[in-house]
């Protein structure tokens, strides 16, 4: 029979071997965020050297041939894009996160929620497909003749409207986590002064929320932003800066999806596309951190 | 008469909450509303102003008149209705904004002053009358959540009288209080009742004994006993009030 | 009374507006899920889903996407072992471990919110540069090494959602038996279970639709990788890359192809709804 007192050293042992494993892992996942910035940047140091910042960034001459490597179309076609993503989503998905929160039966709720679980699980690829089948010919047949002569329908508002319909079930879920925050005896006081339930929406859960779904947009900004293949299947890719809706347009993940092949036979060319990454991840970096810890806040204040 | 209230039934999901309730509730008089938790005592009161709408798969019956108006199935006059009805509840709950912002929050929901002058005018009056205007004079521009928990109680019932009801509802409105906030407000519910119907859910005996007008005694959804305070407390006729009242009272 | 009146009309002005947005959603759910399953079963057939691409096949010739199939499966299987073996400990670590105010936790769950966040092309990228730096070429290896890594933070996220309200009494009636914090897990894993399905199926669905990851590191081929340093073709690059041929009957298999992807996602969403309902009863 073994020892007692041996027995529990070697369970406490086991505890402790298994509190430091766990603990490393844990330590890894902070670690990989910055080796992951750290290899893209030792990545693009190439460019960097060859070029300034300001004349990547601010110049439009996209010559690979040539070493010239400006990406202010490619940064451009990603704010037009993403813009106009978030500017059609946000609106509708508020209304929906307010209904689903403030008015909707529950009856209503079990019908929505498994549907938008479904648009959220959907694949880029699947919305890229949709895109080509239903809004590209809807751009090109309906839309665009009202305004230009021609148009493939590939265009700025493709995408945008591809993406939109993409960063909606994101954006209805985090305002339905965050009005639910709200307490009811907030809304009850409201409504037993006589307000409507939309008064009451509008002059207090909107407002005592108004910081929350700040961040929730900033982060749908940044998960449009970074979007690629479905974007990549109905933007168009012509490099240049669009002028307007019915412009193609070419978004900076669009720009690395499409040109990885290639990118091995230039060494410059390779360091560019890393350094596209690398603009793209650190703008991603900066609105998440941002965003996540104003949540973080509200969510620990409301407990 | 006031409020009366006529067989009213009220269900929850599967659970008969309040069973086959008749009430009257007079004017200008404070009724209390006595029990052990979890009688309905809640219920009834949020039927009055019909706050219980919000609650899931709630079903009503019977009759709440008030001023001779059935309250119950009629849809759109509900938050008409709420504006006669102020409520005070059991946590103080100020509204994120401003203190001078909060009493005008309601005052400028149903559009009452055309000038702000008035709103003014009525902010001051209605912080005076919870005395309330003499702590937070200078600095009604501030954030109602930084007053104390006493002040906060008095700010939201300053905020129910601003729209100008003619009843008040309050659910254990002292009992997050402090003993000293919890006596300058139930004074000022007794100040009150000249110009106000004002029914209280009580969770003590002793305050109902100190204020009430009228008693009522619930029990597992059921009035047992009302009836003038004097008469319930000591001279009651059902054996469950007495055995109720004696429990705590020995 | 006016005031009532105009309450009254601004309260159905944005109640009619709210129900348009939440139909519109409705709408794009259906238009999204309809497009995909009536364009993609024109064009299935058994073929495509038992034959690998034949001679010819990008000009229309005979075949089909199996190599696609089963590449992602092998990925996805793969990653998703891994992963579970990673964020298991991680979960427990950050729930059991670590108290609630601790810092590590703290920066440990915003790290990971944040590679959350991380576009699937910038793991590609960083993916790719690191195969590059080690000499390897774009391979299973490769593919799998990548949505391990992407998979990880969605995993956490989702069982740290389900482990988090979890009742702390459970840990210290076990505490109070005398058990160390490890031989606790085993109470805990009991009632996450659920939990942890749930966010298998739900991060697994998400894992093989991912296409931009796996582009610059697994690669695509015609064949079923018989070793960890072939490139494997995948489901979502070949609706991809199908879909950019001029050739009609290839586009279809591309069409197919989505209809697959479609169809694994939607059991693995409904079926990660079923659990959840099934198990717990007080979430929504």
């Amino acid at each position: 029979m073994p020892n007692r007192y041996e027995m529990i050293q070697r369970r406490i042992l086991k505890d402790r071997v298994a509190q430091g494993t766990m603990c490393g892992l844990t330590v890894f996942a902070i670690v990989f965020l910055a080796a992951m910035a750290v290899g893209l940047y030792i990545k693009s140091v190439p460019v960097l050297e060859n070029h300034s910042l300001f004349s990547l960034l601010g110049s439009s001459e996209w010559k690979p041939m040539k070493g010239e490597f400006g990406f202010l179309p490619f940064i451009a076609g990603t704010l037009w894009v993403t813009g106009l993503a978030i500017i059609m989503a946000l609106p509708v998905s508020l209304l929906t996160g307010i209904y689903l929160t403030e008015y909707a039966r529950p009856a209503v709720r079990k019908m929505v929620f498994p549907a938008l679980d479904i648009l959220a699980a959907l694949p880029s690829v699947i919305y890229g497909v949709w895109g080509m089948l239903v809004i590209v010919p809807w751009i090109s047949e309906r839309v665009a003749p009202h305004f230009i002569e021609f148009s493939s329908g590939y265009t700025v508002l493709a995408a945008g409207i591809v993406l939109g319909v993409m960063v909606v079930p994101l954006l209805v879920s985090l305002f339905i986590e965050i009005f639910t925050n709200v307490p009811v005896e907030l809304r009850e006081a409201s409504l037993a002064l006589g307000a409507t339930r939309w008064q009451t929406t509008r002059k207090v859960v909107l407002r005592k929320t108004i910081a929350g779904m700040l961040a929730a947009t900033v982060l749908a900004v940044s998960r449009a932003m970074g979007e690629t293949i479905a974007v990549l299947m109905v933007c168009g890719c012509v490099v240049g800066i669009p002028s307007h809706l019915l412009d193609a347009c070419y978004p900076i993940p669009a720009l690395i999806a499409n040109n990885y092949g290639e990118m091995l036979s230039m060494p410059l060319y390779e360091s560019a596309l890393m350094f596209a990454a690398l603009i793209l991840f650190a703008v991603v970096l900066i609105f998440n951190l941002l965003s996540r810890i104003v949540l973080y806040r509200l969510e620990r204040r409301s407990i | 008469m006031a409020i009366e209230i006529r067989d009213l039934n009220v269900h929850i999901k599967d659970a008969h909450i309040l069973k086959h309730v008749n009430l009257t509730i007079p004017e200008k008089q404070i009724t209390c509303i006595i029990g052990p938790s979890g009688c309905g005592k809640s219920t009834l009161l949020r039927t009055m102003n019909r706050l219980i709408d919000s609650t899931e798969g709630v079903r009503l019956e019977g009759k709440v008149l008030v001023d001779g108006a059935d309250i119950i199935g009629s849809g759109a006059g509900i938050t008409e209705l709420r504006r006669r009805i102020g409520l005070v509840s059991q946590r103080p709950c100020p509204l994120p904004m401003s203190i001078f912002d909060n009493v005008a929050y309601g005052c400028r929901i149903n559009k009452m002053y055309k000038r702000r002058k008035g709103l003014i005018y009525a902010v001051q009056k209605n912080l005076k009358a919870v005395g309330l205007w003499d702590e937070v004079r200078g600095r009604v521009r501030t954030p109602a959540s930084r007053l104390s928990i006493g002040q906060q109680q008095r700010l939201c019932l300053a905020r129910s009288l601003a729209v100008e009801p003619q009843y008040i509802l309050a659910d254990e409105a002292t009992s997050a209080l402090d003993p000293v906030s919890s006596k300058t407000v139930e004074d000022l519910f007794v100040a009150l009742k000249r110009d106000y119907t004002i029914v209280m859910v009580t969770h003590t005996l002793h305050q109902a004994l100190r204020i009430a007008d009228n008693v009522v005694f619930m029990y597992l959804g059921e009035i047992v006993e009302a009836g003038p305070a004097a008469q319930v407390f000591h001279n009651p006729q059902q054996e469950l009030t007495r055995n109720y009242l004696s429990g705590v009272f020995s | 009374m006016n005031v009532i009146r105009s309450k009254r009309i601004e309260e159905l002005f944005f109640k009619v507006l709210m129900l348009a947005a939440t139909m519109l959603v409705f709408a794009l759910v259906i238009s999204v899920v309809w497009t995909v399953l009536s364009r993609g079963s024109r064009a299935m057939s058994w073929d495509m889903i038992t034959k690998l691409p034949g001679g010819g096949f990008y000009i229309g010739k005979e075949g089909g996407f199996l190599n696609a199939i089963v590449g992602s499966l092998y990925i996805v299987g793969a990653s998703a072992c891994i992963g579970l073996l990673i964020s298991v400990p991680v979960v427990f670590y950050l729930n059991v471990y670590l108290k609630k105010t601790s810092r590590l936790a703290y920066a440990a769950r915003l790290a990971f919110d944040v590679l959350f966040g991380v576009p699937s092309i910038v793991y590609g990228a960083f993916g790719f540069a690191i195969m590059v730096f080690l000499g390897l070429r774009t391979s299973l290896l490769g593919g799998i090494i990548v949505i391990t890594l992407l998979i990880i933070p969605i995993f956490i996220r989702s069982m740290d959602e389900a482990t988090r309200n979890f009742p702390h009494d459970i840990l210290d009636a076990s505490f109070a038996l005398g058990a160390t914090r490890w031989e606790t897990l085993k109470v805990v894993v009991r009632q996450i279970a659920p939990g942890i399905a749930t966010a298998t199926l739900l991060s697994v669905g998400r894992a093989i639709g991912d296409a931009a990851s796996v582009m610059f590191t697994a690669g695509y081929t015609d064949s079923i990788p018989t070793s960890l340093s072939q490139p494997a073709a995948t489901l979502p690059l070949a609706v991809f890359f199908q879909l950019s041929s001029p050739v009609p009957e290839v586009q279809d298999r591309a069409y197919a192809a989505a209809l697959v992807l479609t169809l694994i996602v939607l059991i693995l969403s409904i079926g990660g709804r079923f659990i959840t309902s099934r198990f717990s009863k007080n979430k929504l």
